[in-house]
């Protein structure tokens, strides 16, 4: 493990410097819910893990940050970058409980870097790099980073001995140090078998359970996706399953069948629901997980997403904070849908926006009012020439139409392909008795 | 390191202003509202809580103002530690952490297996108005029984503390006022950490996650895994 030599200063100065923050007041809805500072109001920034792209600007993976508050002399724009000084499929981030780190991993090389977010969050900082997953666990490709108090939770994609889809969840203590590991199950329980695959995490306290998905290993996903498609034995390796973990014991509970590659998981989280939502990428479905009465977990489909035949391929959902609403992108026809939740057992599609000519993650505010896309699914899985547009678009929504916000054009800036996007808001109130004396 | 005494400088001058400042205090502890239980916890021994990490060692001052070890009220027991401050009245920070432990603590006496083997201990984020004298008074209430071992503990001054935060990753921060003086305003995220009798952290409670049945299922599985009592 590499650790930079300012770290130890680095959490000592955060942990001072929040001193002369006050608390930020929201958040996108896809955090992990337990942790503080969710902003609930106007985000300030929205900082986008980005691949690097060889010959735009350095090439190299980095978060970028623009800022996102209408009020400011700089909205919409790019106000920070910070390289890493690699190329390793940037791909997802996802804050420490105390919303102070942002850990960002890399599907290709498996570096996971820890940006410092709360001192300044206009100008994120580098503080930290984890490079023993492969070392300590056997598992590559670290996706979902998912805070749980005092620790880190991460959803992986792959393994290092033949780089297929099997893998397993390893647990990171704040500081960065290796806690433990769970392979995924590739057991039979209760007449389901797993696949041993691994997507993305969700947990929810009050029922003890944590949910997760399956997608595809190193293999799949560092394979152009032309190829991919074309070769019959490749298209078997993508995951089939969810699982039900006993999030106290560790231990798998219950694999449901949910074929086509289930992707990111959301909770309702609001008080009496029992259930959460997914979509198969393959499948083009929504899926319910829901516990019944008796207790038991079970998963069934309750909508397409588009025409299944022609493969819109969604690829990423946010969920409303009051669980009525669901934001859904489909990456091969450019589209953003909202899905109506009110009956989770049959959700149904109000409106659509193309986008884009190709879509990837979408993110909304905790008040819904605004919504931001981004372009790039993987490195070997964007669209060619024309079609390979890379932009993070924000928008306004009113309940009933898009309406364009901004947009950063990522190549233009000569920054990469945006992937993930987190938001922070800025301190409210600073003393500047403290400033002085920092000084 | 000269950044660090300059920063921990700071952090005192604002606690020193901090004492002018009107008395009103809040948490931000994520989603506000109060941890649900919809399962059956699993029963104690027939899981295995992780080991997060160890303690640091410091030294912290007690009620009477003697310099206590940090290592010394972290090991030989099962421990919950958590961090608070006297004048603090969210609902849902410090007086809800010391309610639950409270009831937690007679469950823990109701258990003969028990006896002895668990202490708590409360740290104070604020040493500069904590003082031991007010640690000593704040927590009457909760050292009534002599049998159990529950301590108060601040610091000398707040550099003291701030290696204590670093290790245990607990945030702190304070409101100011329109004219950027510090208030009395704290927020920290509340957090308990469970540590083993060898004083390694084996579990991390946040207000989602204080579900006494299974805090205390966890106090009793770190028991059966450190043997019978003696």
């Amino acid at each position: 493990m590499h650790i930079n030599s300012r770290w130890v200063l680095s959490v000592s100065a955060a942990a001072i410097l929040s001193i002369v923050a006050s608390v930020s007041s929201a958040d996108e809805t896809c955090n992990s819910p337990y942790m503080s500072g969710l902003i609930k109001g106007q985000e300030d920034f929205v900082h986008v893990w980005t691949l690097g792209v060889p010959g735009l600007g350095d090439g190299f993976d980095k978060l970028v940050t623009i800022d996102a508050n209408p009020s400011s002399k700089t909205y919409g724009k790019v106000i920070h970058k910070i390289s890493v000084g690699g190329r390793g499929e940037a791909h997802h981030m996802g804050f420490t409980d105390d919303r102070k780190y942002l850990w960002a991993g890399g599907l290709d090389d498996s570096q996971i870097y820890v940006f410092d977010v709360g001192t300044d969050p206009s100008h994120p900082k580098l503080v930290k790099t984890i490079d023993d997953l492969p070392a300590k666990t056997g598992y590559v490709g670290p996706h979902t980073f998912y805070a749980l108090p005092g620790r880190m939770l991460i959803g992986n994609l792959s393994n290092v001995a033949d780089r297929g889809g099997v893998t397993g969840l390893s647990v990171y203590n704040n500081k960065g140090e290796f806690v433990a590991k769970y392979d995924m199950p590739t057991s039979t329980i209760k007449q389901v078998k797993g696949d041993g695959y691994g997507y993305d995490i969700a947990v929810n306290p009050a029922k003890n359970a944590l949910l997760t998905s399956s997608f595809a290993g190193w293999n799949n996903y560092m394979r152009d996706l032309g190829a991919v498609v074309k070769d019959p034995e490749a298209m078997k390796h993508f995951g089939n399953t969810m699982v039900v973990w006993n999030l106290k014991t560790m231990v798998p509970e219950r694999i449901l069948a949910v074929p086509g590659a289930p992707l990111e998981i959301r909770w309702a989280l609001p008080e009496g629901q029992n259930w959460a939502i997914t979509a198969t990428a393959l499948t083009s479905q929504l899926w319910l997980v829901k516990r019944d009465d008796r207790g038991v977990w079970a998963a069934k489909d309750v909508a397409t997403i588009g025409d299944p035949a022609k493969i819109p391929l969604p690829v990423d959902i946010s969920i409303t904070a009051n669980a009525k609403g669901l934001w859904v992108n489909t990456f091969m026809d450019g589209t953003t849908r909202y899905f109506d939740l009110t009956d989770p057992e049959h959700p149904r599609q109000t409106y659509s926006k193309h986008t884009g000519s190709q879509v990837n993650m979408v993110s909304q505010s905790w008040d819904g009012r605004r919504v931001y896309i981004t372009s790039s699914l993987l490195s070997k899985w964007d669209k060619q020439g024309k079609d390979n547009e890379q932009f993070l678009r924000a928008f306004n929504w009113d309940g009933n139409e898009l309406t364009s916000a901004f947009e950063v054009d990522f190549t233009k800036e000569q920054l990469g392909r945006p992937h993930h996007m987190k938001f922070t808001a800025k301190p409210q109130r600073v003393a500047s008795l403290a400033g002085a004396s920092v000084r | 390191m000269r950044l660090l005494g300059a920063l921990a400088g700071a952090m005192s001058a604002l606690s020193f202003v901090g004492i002018a400042g009107t008395a009103s205090a809040s948490i931000d502890p994520g989603l506000a509202t109060a941890p649900r239980m919809e399962f059956l916890p699993p029963p104690p021994g027939s899981y295995r809580l992780q080991n997060i990490q160890r303690v640091a060692d410091a030294v912290l001052l007690d009620r009477t103002g003697q310099p206590v070890r940090l290592s010394a009220v972290t090991q030989g027991k099962i421990t919950l530690l958590t961090f608070f401050y006297t004048y603090c009245v969210d609902p849902l920070g410090c007086p809800f952490a010391h309610t639950t432990l409270a009831n937690l603590r007679d469950r823990v006496r109701g258990d003969r297996t028990l006896t002895g083997r668990v202490r708590f201990v409360s740290v104070s984020l604020d040493p500069t108005h904590d003082t031991p004298a007010a640690i000593a008074s704040y927590s009457q209430e909760f050292t009534v029984d002599p049998k159990f071992e529950w301590r108060f503990l601040t610091a000398r001054r707040v550099p003291d503390l701030l290696p204590v935060l670093n290790d245990f990753g607990q945030d702190v921060s304070v409101d100011v006022d329109e004219k950027g003086r510090a208030t009395r305003t704290l927020h920290h995220m509340l957090k308990m950490f469970l540590i083993d009798d060898r004083g390694e952290v084996r579990e991390v409670y946040s207000l989602a996650f204080l579900q006494p049945q299974v805090m205390f299922n966890d106090i009793k599985t770190l028991a059966l895994e450190a043997g019978a009592a003696p």
